[in-house]
């Protein structure tokens, strides 16, 4: 105990990592019917795990990793232990989740406010944090796990959170359902690794595979299995339609779990254990082949939707996808720069529209422009700087972190990588400023709404309510904005920071040479970034901005390829039918036959035998009591008879 | 006659007349008394048994006055039940009284 509070970083890391908790179990438990304090001790508890978070790295800035360890349990030659890992990059993550979870519950003070479900929603939200901060902390791939399932039941309850409409409840089940199967994959790959390894510490596993201690064969399995954890939770291909029906829960939830947290999850882990996925040149390959398909396929859904949310939500798996791509062509530092960068405005697109949401009540971006979406500055201000973030646009940080994925993927011997990558930045930049021109400039000006006196009327009346409300919400919104604007310039301190201080950083892998490009050799590269946003943009323009623009898009001149993107390339419907066809139609079937043969009738079988053989012997009741009694004593004699002979 | 054999035969008839007496006659009464022949056939027994082969006059006399009590008790719950059979049968007929045949 006396180590434990003379020890300032072990300190900061307990108490940061599972304040959350504590505030969560105090508002379950006591202070559930009082709203206002359980959000105020939630904010509370947040903010300090953020400001411990931010000391950690500011404290272990530039220095060697930090291990805390002890052992969990043991059993037979294999040691479990439990502790914390804290290298550059779960500083760096760690401070990311404090930060947005911070801005969040904040916002969602005035977001939340007079929901029903305040408290409970407040308790989840730290939940969330807490696992997702004790998962990036965590020092063996086994606590990650554990820690892992958490941030999934957690992101489960807030989909699900109101759980009354019957859409919420079904998307939280689809994201835990879908979750699981990815995370068979991942345990499995866990327990292959074990039994192989014989360890499952993270720093030592990126040792062995610093040193060519593993076994191909043993690498190659484990890490598609456990990459199977990554398709899961990071909505990637095969698994990916759980993302956008996520959006069911409130908007702030959206917020978190699509730049920080949950999703980030996938991406972390890949990250955390680079050095062993980059020894298994066959899993990077397949990860890369799936990060590039589930970019150009999210990109192409997000052309079409009107749905707000949904936009955001087609959007981070298309960037997952790109993180993916780019962890998997070895660009470690340029992956989790990504996902940095995304998780600021990623975070802010959410928020911003978060606002947009609580005021017109509606997620149609039609609708929102026509009512005068973009009377409200801030957020129409804050929404155009992430959206310009989002397409790549100097200088913003989604610039910096682009051009440093897509030298990444133009490193590769084959230009089709590159190809994707520039083809789904056109993709993120029209989708993007479809939404923005819809808003912005709506088609025929603002509709002048009949209600607006009444809304006056009641904007007088609770004016100084109205104005927390308001400020709660954008307040984050511009400290977002203000992130998102000069996080990028940052880039060379966190480059310097992630690649150099982590010793378990391998130098047999290329991501060392695509550092040196960043930097010099992509001045080509950087105008193909640039232009491929750009003549994102000025496609979206033409089409919804300019003046007389007809505000179809050219894909509803194809009706067939329009349904096919709208309906998400049919995977919900494929995954509908074959649930039908394999898990109703045949797994069920097969239990519910079990059920009613073999386990009802077995128990019908013993009951009819027991009462046919009654019958068969209540021949013997006669009813006659004398007949009874007559065949007792010539049972007796006959026994008496027997023994004396 | 002064001997063994003399009672054991004597109680051996009392003792089939009881038998014969509960399996034959069909009125519950009947097969209460048949129940009391049964009974002395074996107090009869213990007696016998008692002054021919053991020297402790008193362990067999003891056994018979138990017995004449148990058969006391017997009579008067039998009598209690018969009479609760006539109360809803209006018959003590054993015939009658078939409700459990099979």
């Amino acid at each position: 105990m006396g180590a434990f509070l003379g020890d300032p970083i072990l300190l900061a890391t307990v108490l940061g990592t599972n304040l959350p908790f504590i505030s969560m179990a105090a508002v379950l438990l006591f202070t559930a019917p009082n709203p206002a304090l359980s959000s105020k001790i939630s904010v509370a508890a947040i903010a300090a795990g953020a400001v411990c978070s931010i000391f950690l790295l500011a404290v272990l800035h530039g220095g060697s990793p930090v291990v805390y360890r002890t052992l969990w349990f043991n059993s037979g030659n294999l040691d479990i232990s439990f502790g914390y890992y804290l290298d550059s990059l779960s500083l760096l993550m760690l401070a990311i989740v404090g930060v947005i979870a911070c801005l969040v519950q904040i916002y969602s003070l005035g977001y939340m406010a007079g929901d029903p479900g305040y408290s409970r929603y407040f308790a989840f939200q730290s939940l969330f944090a807490w696992a997702m901060m004790n998962m990036v902390v965590a020092g063996s791939l086994i606590q990650l796990f554990i820690f892992w399932e958490m941030v999934g039941l957690a992101s489960y309850f807030l989909i699900g959170f109101y759980y009354e409409k019957w859409s919420a409840s079904q998307a939280g089940k689809k994201a835990f359902v879908m979750n699981r199967v990815g995370d068979v994959g991942f345990f499995l790959g866990l327990i292959w690794l074990l039994i192989g390894f014989g360890s499952l510490g993270i720093p030592e596993l990126n040792h062995a595979a610093d040193a060519n201690a593993l076994p191909q064969g043993l690498l190659t399995v484990s890490a598609l299995l456990i990459f199977c954890g990554v398709v899961g939770k990071s909505a990637q291909f095969p698994l990916l339609t759980w993302l956008p029906d996520a959006m069911e829960g409130p908007t702030p939830v959206s917020a978190l779990l699509h730049s920080a947290t949950m999703v980030a999850a996938g991406v972390y882990m890949f990250g955390r254990i680079f050095p062993f996925f980059a020894a298994s040149p066959d899993a990077m390959a397949v990860a890369l082949a799936i990060g590039t398909v589930t970019m150009l396929l999210s990109s192409t859904m997000a052309m079409v939707t009107y749905d707000l949310k949904q936009v955001w939500a087609y959007s981070t798996v298309s960037q997952l996808g790109m993180m993916v791509m780019a962890l998997a062509a070895g660009g470690y530092f340029a992956g989790v720069f990504h996902l940095t960068t995304h998780a600021g405005f990623k975070a802010l697109l959410f928020l911003c529209s978060g606002i947009f949401i609580h005021q017109f009540h509606t997620n149609d971006m039609r609708i929102i422009g026509k009512q005068g979406g973009r009377r409200l500055v801030i957020p129409m201000a804050c929404i155009a700087v992430g959206a310009l973030a989002l397409s790549g646009v100097f200088p913003f940080s989604g610039f910096f972190s682009k051009e440093a994925v897509l030298a990444v993927l133009a490193a590769q011997p084959s230009r089709i990588w590159l190809a994707a990558g520039l083809l789904g930045a056109v993709m993120t930049a029209y989708y993007s400023f479809r939404l923005i021109f819809h808003i912005l400039l709506p088609r025929g000006g603002i509709e002048e709404k009949r209600h607006d006196a009444h809304a006056h009327r009641y904007h007088e009346h609770e004016g100084e309510r109205r104005g927390y409300i308001f400020w709660a919400m954008a307040i984050p919104v511009i400290v977002l904005a203000g992130v998102t604007l000069a996080l990028g310039f940052f880039e060379h301190p966190i480059e310097h920071f992630l690649v150099n201080s982590n010793t378990v950083q391998p130098a047999l892998h290329p991501a060392h040479g695509t550092g040196a490009q960043v930097d010099g050799g992509g001045a080509p590269l950087t105008i193909m970034g640039i232009s491929a946003g750009l003549f994102g943009i000025l496609l979206a323009w033409f089409e919804y901005g300019r003046k007389g623009a007809d505000r179809k898009g050219f894909l509803s001149y194809f009706p067939a390829i329009w349904k096919l993107f709208d309906s998400r390339w049919f995977l919900d419907a494929f995954y509908r039918r074959s649930l039908d066809l394999f898990v109703y139609g045949g797994l069920t079937n097969l239990f519910t036959r079990n059920d009613r043969r073999v386990i009802d009738g077995g128990i019908d079988g013993i009951c009819f035998f027991t009462e046919s053989g009654g019958r068969l012997f209540s021949f013997l009741q006669s009813g006659m009591l004398q007949y009874n009694l007559l065949l007792m004593v010539l049972a007796v004699g006959g026994a008496v008879l027997y023994l004396l002979m | 006659m002064n001997n063994l054999s003399t009672y054991l035969i004597i109680s051996a008839l009392l003792f089939s007349l009881g038998l014969q007496g509960i399996l034959l006659r069909r009125n519950l009464i009947g097969m209460l008394i048949s129940v009391e022949l049964l009974l002395n056939a074996a107090n009869l027994n213990f007696m016998a048994f008692n002054r021919f082969l053991n020297a402790d006059p008193v362990a067999g006399q003891v056994i018979a006055l138990f017995v004449m009590g148990l058969a006391a008790a017997e009579a008067a719950i039998g009598l209690s039940i018969i009479l609760a059979l006539f109360r809803t049968m209006h018959s003590i007929n054993i015939e009658r009284a078939q409700k459990l045949r099979g």
